[in-house]
């Protein structure tokens, strides 16, 4: 698919990294694309990049708390989609290395994507806690389970959804809101737009946020800027001939580090 | 997406939600197997299925809507589905069910549920031969549709894999309508992704492009199919 397809402008909204490599930012058709060529056209599943976002989020979460996991209470917050597949691996990590982790479904299990169920398998294996919201939580647990938790991460909804959350999702979102703990949010806080940059109602307001492989122009646009908190990057092993074939110069921003911090490029 | 290996977890309680066991029947005849049948009018939160249950029975949702859920190691509750009304659960090996392991399943409202034992099913077979038919047909389509899917996964790519999906939904739940052929399976883009094998993202961008190519229009979970003649094209692999 050429670059006029899918929509590259030349005003892309670009981020810098903290050695002064810039990055361009995508659209989420463009995210589309990236993810559709690694997976038919150079062979890297959707598990394996699953994995390495999971891992580096949970990295990240222990920075966060302050290097070391062990008694840390982290609550994450599963979407039906692939970004919660990538916050249950991050729940895995996070559970084996030493954290008390609850992963809170917003929808129930086999809604889940086939990538995410193969990675609930996993947890209940390793008897990490479990629930639906709504179905096995009510709205009190809920509010206690997120109010205890030293660290929230929110794995609701990824590059792909717009709109505001709503149903389960949009219960789930409003509860972390209330509970006022730190939320760090995998790729994009759930209920900002992966492309503009607007908020919905409601919308996480995270203390970090974890992009993947690139960042989405809605991070770095209208109120994006406002809602991500620290901003990282994080590498999930696409090969730079991915992105030459969509006309993206990407450079090589993980040169220093496989989660890289981000500022917005004047 | 490549299809992760299959798991236990993975299978769905839900197989047989296209099996219309009555079908061919008249309202007489369903009123009477009605009256043959067990008919449980269940309370909110009443179990109507566990593990311990004697296996190879069905239970039709007639009314309401029914969750199903297991015990995790710390003896809590993890909900797996909630099912509404028209769905048949249950693990009738005969049908080609598997049995979802150590699940079990209560009503979340007040609900109907008939309940089919294999001796029921055997005798109302005998009574009305339709149900034995639909039983026949149920099982000759899943079976050519696995083969079918074999061997989609395997050669064919997401946009052909997409527009056969399209052409056989069409073929079973398509609506004759104006602007084209309108399929109401109430498919969520996440089901038709794992239906042909992809991710949801990748199937949002492949329905736009088919959208962009004036093949189809798409809105909340209902498809209409514009170009019938030239989405059979792809779907034959002539040209993509």
């Amino acid at each position: 698919m050429s670059t006029a397809a899918t929509g590259v402008a030349h005003a892309t909204p670009r981020a810098r990294t903290t050695d002064g490599a810039e990055v361009p930012a995508v659209s989420a058709a463009q995210m589309a694309e990236v993810d559709r060529l690694a997976v038919e056209e150079f062979g890297i599943d959707l598990l394996q990049m699953m994995e390495q976002a999971g891992s580096h989020l949970a990295e990240l979460a222990r920075r966060l708390l302050g290097g070391d996991l062990r008694g840390k209470r982290i609550v994450v917050a599963v979407g039906p989609g692939n970004n919660g597949g990538g916050g249950l691996v991050a729940a895995r990590h996070l559970a084996d290395r030493g954290a008390t982790v609850r992963s809170v479904l917003s929808r129930p299990a086999l809604r889940l994507s086939d990538a995410g169920r193969h990675q609930l398998a996993t947890l209940l294996a390793m008897e990490v806690s479990c629930c639906v919201a709504t179905f096995d939580l009510d709205d009190v647990e809920l509010a206690d389970v997120l109010g205890g938790a030293d660290l929230v991460i929110d794995a609701l909804l990824g590059y792909s959804s717009s709109g505001a959350p709503r149903d389960e999702i949009g219960r789930v979102v409003e509860a972390i809101e209330a509970a006022g703990r730190p939320v760090l949010s995998l790729d994009l806080p759930s209920g900002l737009d992966a492309d503009t940059g607007d908020v919905a109602e409601p919308a996480i307001r995270a203390m970090a946020t974890m992009t993947l492989a690139l960042p989405k122009t809605g991070l770095l646009s209208a109120d994006g800027p406002g809602r991500v908190g620290d901003l990282y990057l994080a590498d999930i092993g696409l090969p730079t001939a991915l992105y030459r074939r969509l006309g993206l110069d990407v450079g090589t921003p993980f040169a220093t580090g496989r989660i890289v911090p981000l500022a917005i490029s004047a | 997406m490549t299809a992760p290996p299959p798991r236990p977890l993975a299978e769905k309680l839900g197989l047989l939600r296209e099996l219309d066991l009555f079908q061919g029947l008249s309202d007489a005849d369903i009123e009477a197997i009605g009256h043959a049948t067990t008919m449980t009018h269940c309370e909110r939160g009443q179990q109507i299925a566990s593990p311990d249950d004697p296996p190879d029975r069905i239970h039709i949702l007639k009314k309401g809507r029914v969750r199903v859920y297991r015990m995790t190691a710390d003896g809590k509750q993890l909900t797996l589905d909630i099912y509404e009304k028209g769905t048949i659960l249950g693990d009738m090996a005969l049908l080609g069910q598997q049995r979802l392991p150590d699940a079990y399943a209560e009503a979340v409202d007040d609900s109907v549920v008939c309940t089919i034992t294999p001796d029921e099913l055997r005798r109302l077979v005998e009574r009305f031969p339709i149900i034995g038919v639909n039983v026949i047909s149920h099982l000759s389509r899943r079976l050519s549709d696995a083969e079918r899917d074999l061997e989609t996964m395997a050669y064919a790519r997401v946009g052909q894999r997409l527009a056969r999906r399209l052409v056989d939904l069409a073929a079973r739940f398509g609506v004759a309508t104006g602007e084209g052929t309108r399929i109401d399976a109430r498919l969520t883009q996440q089901e038709l992704a794992e239906l042909i094998g992809t991710t949801r993202e990748t199937l949002a961008h492949t329905i736009a492009d088919f959208r962009r190519r004036g093949l189809l229009d798409h809105e909340k979970h209902s498809v209409t199919i514009r170009d019938a003649e030239r989405l059979a094209e792809i779907a034959e692999g002539e040209s993509d």
